[in-house]
């Protein structure tokens, strides 16, 4: 191996209470944090909840406090729903995200604003054009801009990063093939689970639980899959500086063990720093882990 | 001379499971159908070297398997993985290989001539590559090095597991006489006897011979034999064509409620693509429809064919898939036919029908006339199933 960028892996969101006793362990007291031990074991999150809410910077300020013992730890802040899909904002609201940004920045602990538009964001003037008017809002903060309708399909941008989406093969999903963007990879996993996708496509809109609404995220990849992301991955190595692997296919915490997967191959196969909570439901991982 | 890499991974299902379940290693295993207390039908698709030391082998009766190696550990096999770790090994090897045919799940050539000076001493290479299948993916493999396809085979086969065998060039002869005749590709089971019969037990054997008694005795199949024995084969790769797709779409301005419109539609997309095809001269593998409704979700449908280049054929399977994939009564924005999976267009006379022979003569000439007029001077007609009439869409 001649170069490798630096890599960031882990996952989306960190609060799930279907990861005890999978990955946090249970019976645990009210002190126990689950951002302090996720971690001792990854090097960033994405954070999720910002999306739906402006977050109280007190909060913002426990979290620092939490990952304070983490040597390297990022978070990457996806951008509220009013700057995306409603695409209804003023001052006040950017005003708001940047005190948060600048809190994590400052800190040293920001990794970037995930800016998420949905599949009717097509590529035309006058949303490129509101892609530039963010941008500028936002300037001073590395940007990941996840499209998903096909018009913007082999569009290169330079001052920002395309995300990279791996998502069930239906529709006009395309291959998964890592893009580049202002010498970065922002690579998302949502999982493959075909016909989960394609009922929550026929649900969209209805009322659902959060079983329901979380199932089509219910995947773990297999080994399989795992090595051939891993070449694809590795492929754009030379062309990057640093390239971000979030895994959102949550529900039971299997993001965190394909998590880990992912690193050992990444990473030249080096024995992973792993709890013997995963272990217990993910056996196939003694394989790789240091313990 | 030409350097042919023959790369063959070593029991490579059981290799698969054994990444799956590091508790199948050491151990022997069997992929294939379940013996069911030794009354299972069904035969080994693979087997571990453990297992081959009871007598196992490929392709033998899962039922005959278990007789002998009624302890061994019975898998079924998990074919999406093993496409993925052989795309993988592809994906490894079309690094450094200027030339690769995948010859089969778990079989590569390559060819290097001409790498020396970039790779070194091919063998050294060659054990370099076998080391990196091995730390990148945990993949035994073997590796043949020959003059020709026949010799790398046979080189990367006799050295098994993870063996290389550098056959020097000018030594295949001497190289293949000791082994058994049957080391050659393509004898099996109907032609050893007869060998054996007529007192041909090594390569050697048949080498001796002359080509003329060999062609006598057992016709062409015979003078094939006779060459591979002396070290004669194939020394160049069959790779396929490099374009991977020839597609085109249609949106509508206004999206389309008219199942007749849409046919209209795909038929002249058929055309075009088709055209596109024979152009280049070759054929399709398989035709793809894409259906995106006015709601954008977007469907994509595909299906494998024998290869050809004929718009009927592609006409009635892409028919056929938009009429299975049309199911909601929502408008149509887009419609799209892709064909892939190209061979080159070979002649094989003896293939075709009579029928077919003269449809081939015509698109020979729709594509003379197109050449000579335009791609507009000429077009098929479609025969509307309802009125069992020729309908011509495209002249009102």
């Amino acid at each position: 191996m001649n170069y490798a960028p630096k890599l960031y892996i882990g996952t989306a969101g960190w609060s799930y209470k279907d990861w005890v006793p999978n990955f946090y362990p249970s019976g645990e007291s009210k002190e126990f944090s689950w951002l302090e031990f996720y971690s001792r074991y990854f090097n960033v999150v994405e954070v999720n909840s910002s999306y739906y809410t402006y977050i109280n910077p007190n909060i913002i300020k426990g979290w620092l406090k939490k990952v304070e013992d983490a040597e390297e730890f990022l978070f990457t802040f996806k951008l509220h729903q009013d700057f995306t899909h409603k695409r209804y904002y003023g001052n006040d609201q950017v005003n708001a995200i940047r005190y948060n940004l600048d809190m994590l920045k400052e800190a040293e602990r920001l990794g970037g604003i995930l800016i998420q538009f949905p599949y009717s964001f097509d590529c035309c003037e006058p949303n490129i054009e509101y892609v530039g008017e963010l941008i500028r809002n936002f300037d001073g903060y590395d940007k990941f801009v996840e499209v998903r309708h096909a018009s913007w399909n082999n569009k290169r941008a330079k001052s920002i990063t395309f995300c990279t989406i791996d998502q069930p093969q239906i529709g006009q999903a395309i291959e998964f093939v890592p893009v580049v963007g202002n010498g970065c990879a922002y690579i998302r996993f949502h999982g493959r689970n075909e016909e989960a996708w394609k009922r929550s496509i026929s649900n969209y809109g209805k009322i659902q639980t959060y079983e329901e609404q979380n199932q089509r995220y219910q995947y773990l990849y297999s080994p399989g899959e795992l090595t051939e992301i891993n070449q694809k991955i590795r492929e754009i190595y030379d062309k990057v500086k640093k390239v971000f692997v979030i895994m959102n296919n949550h529900p039971h915490g299997d993001a965190v063990a394909n998590a880990f997967e992912l690193m050992h191959l990444l990473k030249e196969k080096v024995k992973v720093k792993m709890p013997q909570t995963i272990l217990k439901e993910y056996p196939r991982l003694k394989q790789i882990s240091s313990n | 001379m030409r350097t042919i890499f023959h790369l063959d991974l070593d029991a490579f299902f059981v290799s698969v499971e054994r990444i799956l379940d590091p508790a199948l290693i050491g151990k022997p295993v069997i992929v294939g159908a379940n013996p069911e207390k030794g009354e299972g039908r069904g035969v080994v698709a693979a087997c571990s070297y453990e297992a081959r030391e009871y007598g196992l082998h490929s392709a033998m009766p899962i039922r005959q398997a278990y007789q002998l190696c009624p302890h061994g550990i019975y898998v079924h096999g998990s074919h999406g993985e093993y496409s993925r770790y052989s795309r993988a090994v592809g994906s490894l090897l079309g690094k450094y290989a200027p030339q690769l045919e995948k010859a089969s799940i778990d079989e590569y050539y390559m060819d290097f001539t001409g790498c020396r000076h970039m790779y070194g001493s091919m063998f050294s290479f060659a054990t370099r590559l076998q080391r990196e299948i091995w730390e990148k993916l945990s993949l035994p493999c073997s590796i043949g090095i020959g003059s020709n396809k026949t010799v790398a085979k046979i080189g990367s086969d006799c050295m098994k597991p993870r063996g290389i065998t550098y056959i020097i060039p000018g030594m295949e002869k001497e190289f293949l006489a000791p082994m058994p005749v049957e080391t050659i590709p393509g004898v099996g089971k109907m032609t050893l006897p007869e060998l054996h019969a007529k007192g041909f037990y090594t390569i050697g054997d048949v080498s001796s011979a002359s080509e003329e008694y060999f062609g006598a005795a057992f016709g062409k199949m015979g003078i094939s034999l006779w060459r591979k024995a002396n070290g004669e084969g194939t020394e160049y790769l069959s790779t396929p064509v490099d374009q991977k797709s020839i597609s085109s779409e249609r949106t509508y301005g206004n999206d389309v409620l008219s199942i007749s419109q849409m046919e209209e539609t795909l038929q002249k997309l058929t055309g075009k693509v088709c055209q596109q095809v024979r152009d280049e001269g070759w054929q399709a593998g398989k035709v793809s429809l894409k259906l995106r409704y006015s709601d954008f979700v977007t469907l994509s449908r595909d299906k494998t064919i024998k290869p050809t280049d004929d718009d009927k054929v592609v006409l009635e399977t892409i028919m056929d898939l938009f009429h299975k994939a049309y199911t909601r009564r929502v408008a149509v924005r887009l419609l799209g036919v892709k064909l892939g999976k190209f061979n080159e267009f070979f002649e094989q006379g003896q293939l075709f029908e009579e029928k077919e022979e003269i449809r081939k003569r015509m698109l020979k000439a729709v594509t003379g006339l197109r050449d000579k007029f335009g791609y507009e001077s000429i077009q098929f007609g479609r025969t509307d199933p309802k009125s069992n009439r020729m309908s011509n869409p495209f002249r009102g």
